[in-house]
């Protein structure tokens, strides 16, 4: 023992610490890169959300609009993992796999949010799966099931922006009861994944309050529409004549009044 | 949700519950045997030194036995998911890991390597990606042994034997300037680590005792640097 002994201890204890260093700067690398691609997506998101309502001078397909640029977007994020990829491989994923989880989710969220917007659907695991790998199509890593399906409840809140929101656009009130009848979907197939994924039914409660959000408006859709017996479509019309005259009138009295009364001309 | 996904989504996250169950029955098997261990290990501090060999080969068929424990455990576990599950097992190998550091240390003096820890649970390298012994286990295990020395030294005493406290002083001194090395994080490794130096303190107290009271054997020079350090610490 004695002196020899302290030395193979600090021998073997010097090993450790490489290994240990490594795994900490590791971790907060994949922790950085994580929180980047949680950013991206939520930028991602706000785009969406943007293009759909943004009124277009052209009369382009705002799906088509929103496909293009969502996906251009939504490839930055790809980048991040694809830079991720060597430092998750083999059994080093699930090691870091809580550094990883929320930025993964995040994109998940933001891309099943376009998906929906192009195809009205909800995007797969095997196509999620795909937009993880590369172009020979190998994944960067092997996608979890229980993030795949958190990033999937999260959308359920961003559906019922998307169907408020546009309600007073044209085809808003058509589009608001197909959301509507998704996100009920949605919360019917993710009741059954929650005995298996803890944070699941949390997420579920949140989606509750989305869809009887949706509903409430869905349901004062309904009720003043069954007062004109016109197809939705004249009352797009209808409406979209009125605001579009009263806009110039205010766009006028704006240049009249200038920016004294502004203020009163809003309200 | 295409009704076809929703089928095999659930179908495969049943098999991840089914695993689990697996896993934790392997973990009650492991953690019977710890258990067990750590009863009979508990006696070191009535057993007089002559006694000790007899109370190791006690522990030795078990502590073999945890092997295979281990080698079921590899099989259940997928490949590359042993971070994914191996919080199920962590307390229990620690425990284990415990147990093969205490049996070094009391038949030999000196600190088990992690690669004979490994060695002594047939846990094998080729597992790696599945079962594992890693750093952060085994630094638990010695923290346990460095708990469980501290309580030692003052019932080697209470026992008449008092050369263990130098002993278990140098000893615990050098395994303390190795966990000074390394560079922790705010985690429960860290937590334990800072409370070591509470055990050194209870170490010191002793061998200061018998040592002013020349209860200890003769100096020797070992036991002279073994004093030098104490009234700082």
């Amino acid at each position: 023992m004695g002196v020899a002994h302290r030395e193979s201890v600090v021998q073997a204890f010097d090993e450790f610490r490489i290994e240990l260093d490594e795994h900490h700067d590791r971790r907060e690398r994949l922790i950085k890169i994580g929180r980047d691609a949680t950013n991206l997506s939520k930028k991602v998101i706000f785009l969406l959300h943007r293009t759909i309502t943004e009124e277009s001078n052209d009369n382009s397909n705002p799906y088509l609009r929103v496909a293009r640029r969502g996906r251009e977007k939504l490839r930055e994020v790809q980048a991040l993992y694809a830079q991720m990829k060597h430092e998750v491989q083999a059994e080093r994923f699930w090691h870091y796999h809580r550094a990883v989880s929320p930025g993964l989710q995040e994109y998940i969220e933001a891309l099943s949010f376009a998906h929906y917007l192009e195809h009205g659907t909800l995007v797969s695991y095997d196509e999620v799966q795909l937009s993880l790998s590369d172009e020979n199509g190998t994944p960067y890593f092997t996608l979890p099931k229980e993030d795949y399906l958190l990033g999937l409840s999260d959308v359920t809140g961003e559906l019922m922006r998307y169907a408020i929101s546009g309600i007073a656009q044209k085809g808003g009130r058509t589009r608001a009861r197909e959301v509507c009848a998704f996100v009920r979907q949605c919360k019917a197939d993710f009741e059954r994944f929650t005995p298996y994924v803890r944070e699941l039914s949390k997420k579920q409660a949140v989606t509750s309050q989305s869809l009887e959000k949706i509903e409430d408006a869905v349901y004062a859709i309904v009720v003043r529409g069954s007062e004109y017996d016109i197809p939705p479509d004249m009352l797009d019309d209808i409406i979209a004549r009125s605001i579009s005259t009263s806009s110039v009138k205010l766009r006028l009295s704006h240049r009249d009044a200038g920016s004294g009364n502004e203020y009163e001309d809003e309200i | 949700m295409d009704s076809w996904d929703v089928e095999r989504l659930n179908e495969l996250l049943e098999q991840d519950v089914e695993l689990r169950e697996k896993i934790k029955e392997q973990v009650t098997d492991l953690d019977k045997k710890t258990r067990n261990m750590v009863g009979i290990l508990n006696k070191i501090h009535s057993t007089p030194p002559q006694s000790i060999p007899g109370l190791l080969d006690c522990v030795r068929p078990i502590l073999h036995s945890c092997q295979t424990t281990t080698a079921a455990m590899a099989v259940l576990i997928p490949p590359s998911q042993l971070w994914r599950w191996k919080e199920m097992w962590s307390n229990s190998l620690r425990t284990a890991i415990y147990s093969a550091a205490l049996v070094e240390f009391l038949a030999t003096g000196k600190l088990v390597s992690l690669q004979q820890v490994s060695q002594i649970l047939g846990i094998k390298d080729e597992w790696r990606d599945r079962f594992a012994l890693v750093v952060e286990d085994y630094l638990h295990g010695l923290i346990s042994l460095v708990n469980e020395l501290s309580r030692l030294a003052v019932n080697a005493v209470t026992l008449g034997n008092f050369e263990a406290p130098i002993q278990i002083s140098i000893f615990v001194k050098d395994l303390f300037a190795g966990f000074s090395m390394l560079n922790l994080k705010n985690d429960t490794l860290r937590r334990r680590f800072d409370s070591l130096k509470y055990d050194l303190k209870k170490i010191e107290e002793v061998v200061y005792d018998v040592s002013l009271r020349k209860l200890a054997p003769p100096p020797t020079e070992r036991k002279l640097t073994s004093n030098s350090g104490e009234v700082k610490q």
